[in-house]
């Protein structure tokens, strides 16, 4: 789908329309999300199906449209589980930063939908089109922000075992 | 007084153990039951010669059986959760705030509860289920510090079937464990929640309720039909000694649910 330069293709006004029911590029105008829909394609992919593993090239990236993803690291002997995601999420930040290497894997943990995004094709897109990279990055950034917050909250381990004010220890 | 203070006298009747430190107490009446209660409402519970707790409500039976959820944290939750069926306990209320969950009818439901937060709601959510027809979605977010730490896990399935859609999240996943991994809030956005329709009844740690009360109006969902369980220092539970204030309110009395539109402003207050 994608041509030469950029490596964005013609715009499709269908393919961008559906785009733009996901979550995470609600909002975006018609003209960005035709820009996106010549990068991407739709994907489904059955449980256990590896997306990416730490350290690979961060080429692709993804909006799931449903199933559940894990997020994982390797330890020795066993995988441990990050985060899960969702519908409506996005799955994958390192494509946008240098060096472009998955910070950690990602695992279909259900049979999972998604668009799949052509990384390199996007950034093109982007700095071509400053205002297309700002409200893409404003995205990921709000997406982002809630993952440190998610992670700062677990962290905090609110669940575990406090006295109540008048149940003394 | 609005409500007798003299403790009525409950038999255990069963006990279930809901983690390695939570128990629900089946309890049945010896002496004149107390009145009804509503879904969200607590009671004080007294461990004879040791001292008395609130505990919310997570269930009640046609013959004024109650079920309270009780986690071993002190020398009095401590001494009920030990008690085994025929131990005698005192109880008294039922106080408080509840749900209405009925107000929420016609619309949609988002229950979402941080840990031992969903005992108090587990009524709401049977009381909904029970009137399956007079909501359209009845969404039950649950988080939980580990798989193992997840309470009513036996009812889980039985409440999906009964209608409810039911999404569990643990912040440290072990072993086998296939559901969601991150904090109760991350589920809201993948929820595809009607904000117009929506009314939410939250329970868990304040921080969490809080931080889940803010996505939701970041969604649209408006302060007054957001709506969470606060617990100060209840003692007397009718309002008289003062040791539950929070700003104006005696949450013995005024809570422990409360609208979020009134809660909101209170929980900026550090001194509170």
């Amino acid at each position: 789908m994608t041509g030469p330069g950029t490596g964005v293709s013609q715009p499709s006004a269908g393919a961008g329309a559906e785009l733009g029911g996901h979550a995470f590029l609600r909002g975006l105008p018609d003209s960005y999300l035709a820009v996106l829909a010549g990068t991407c394609r739709p994907t489904a992919v059955r449980e256990g199906y590896r997306f990416f593993t730490e350290g690979d090239t961060a080429s692709l990236f993804w909006l799931i449209r449903s199933g559940q993803v894990a997020l994982d690291l390797d330890s020795p002997g066993r995988s441990l589980i990050v985060e899960t995601l969702g519908k409506g999420d996005l799955l994958g930040l390192s494509w946008l930063v240098p060096p472009y290497e998955w910070q950690f894997g990602a695992v279909a943990v259900q049979d999972t939908t998604a668009f799949e995004l052509d990384a390199a094709a996007v950034r093109a897109a982007c700095d071509a089109d400053p205002g297309l990279g700002y409200a893409l990055l404003r995205r990921a950034m709000s997406a982002a922000s809630s993952r440190l917050r998610a992670a700062r909250i677990r962290m905090l381990d609110l669940y575990a075992a406090a006295g109540g004010p008048q149940d003394a220890p | 007084m609005t409500a007798p203070v003299l403790p009525s006298r409950y038999r255990v009747a069963g006990r279930h153990d809901e983690t390695h430190d939570t128990v629900t107490l089946d309890l049945r009446p010896v002496d004149q039951p107390i009145p009804v209660c509503q879904p969200g409402q607590f009671t004080m519970l007294y461990a004879f010669g040791i001292g008395e707790v609130p505990v919310s409500v997570s269930g009640t039976g046609p013959d004024a059986e109650l079920a309270q959820t009780v986690r071993a944290v002190g020398a009095v939750t401590r001494a009920l959760c030990a008690a085994g069926p025929g131990r005698l306990l005192g109880v008294r209320g039922p106080y408080g705030t509840h749900w209405d969950v009925a107000s929420a009818a016609g619309g949609d439901l988002l229950i979402v509860a941080g840990g031992i937060g969903l005992a108090p709601l587990r009524g709401a959510l049977v009381t909904a289920l029970r009137h399956r027809d007079r909501h359209r979605r009845i969404v039950v977010l649950i988080g939980a510090r580990t798989p193992a730490e997840l309470v009513f896990a036996r009812e889980l399935a039985q409440w999906r079937r009964a209608g409810a859609e039911v999404e569990v999240t643990v912040d440290r996943p072990t072993d086998g464990w296939t559901g969601h991994v991150g904090v109760v809030t991350q589920l809201l956005g993948r929820a595809d929640l009607d904000p117009a329709r929506t009314t939410a009844l939250i329970c868990g740690p304040e921080v969490m309720m809080r931080l889940t009360a803010r996505d939701l109006l970041a969604l649209g969902i408006p302060a007054h039909r957001i709506r969470i369980s606060l617990e100060r220092n209840m003692r007397c539970g009718v309002a008289e000694c003062g040791h539950c204030q929070l700003g104006p309110l005696l949450l013995c009395r005024d809570g422990p649910v409360v609208s979020y539109e009134v809660a909101a402003p209170l929980l900026a207050i550090r001194e509170l």
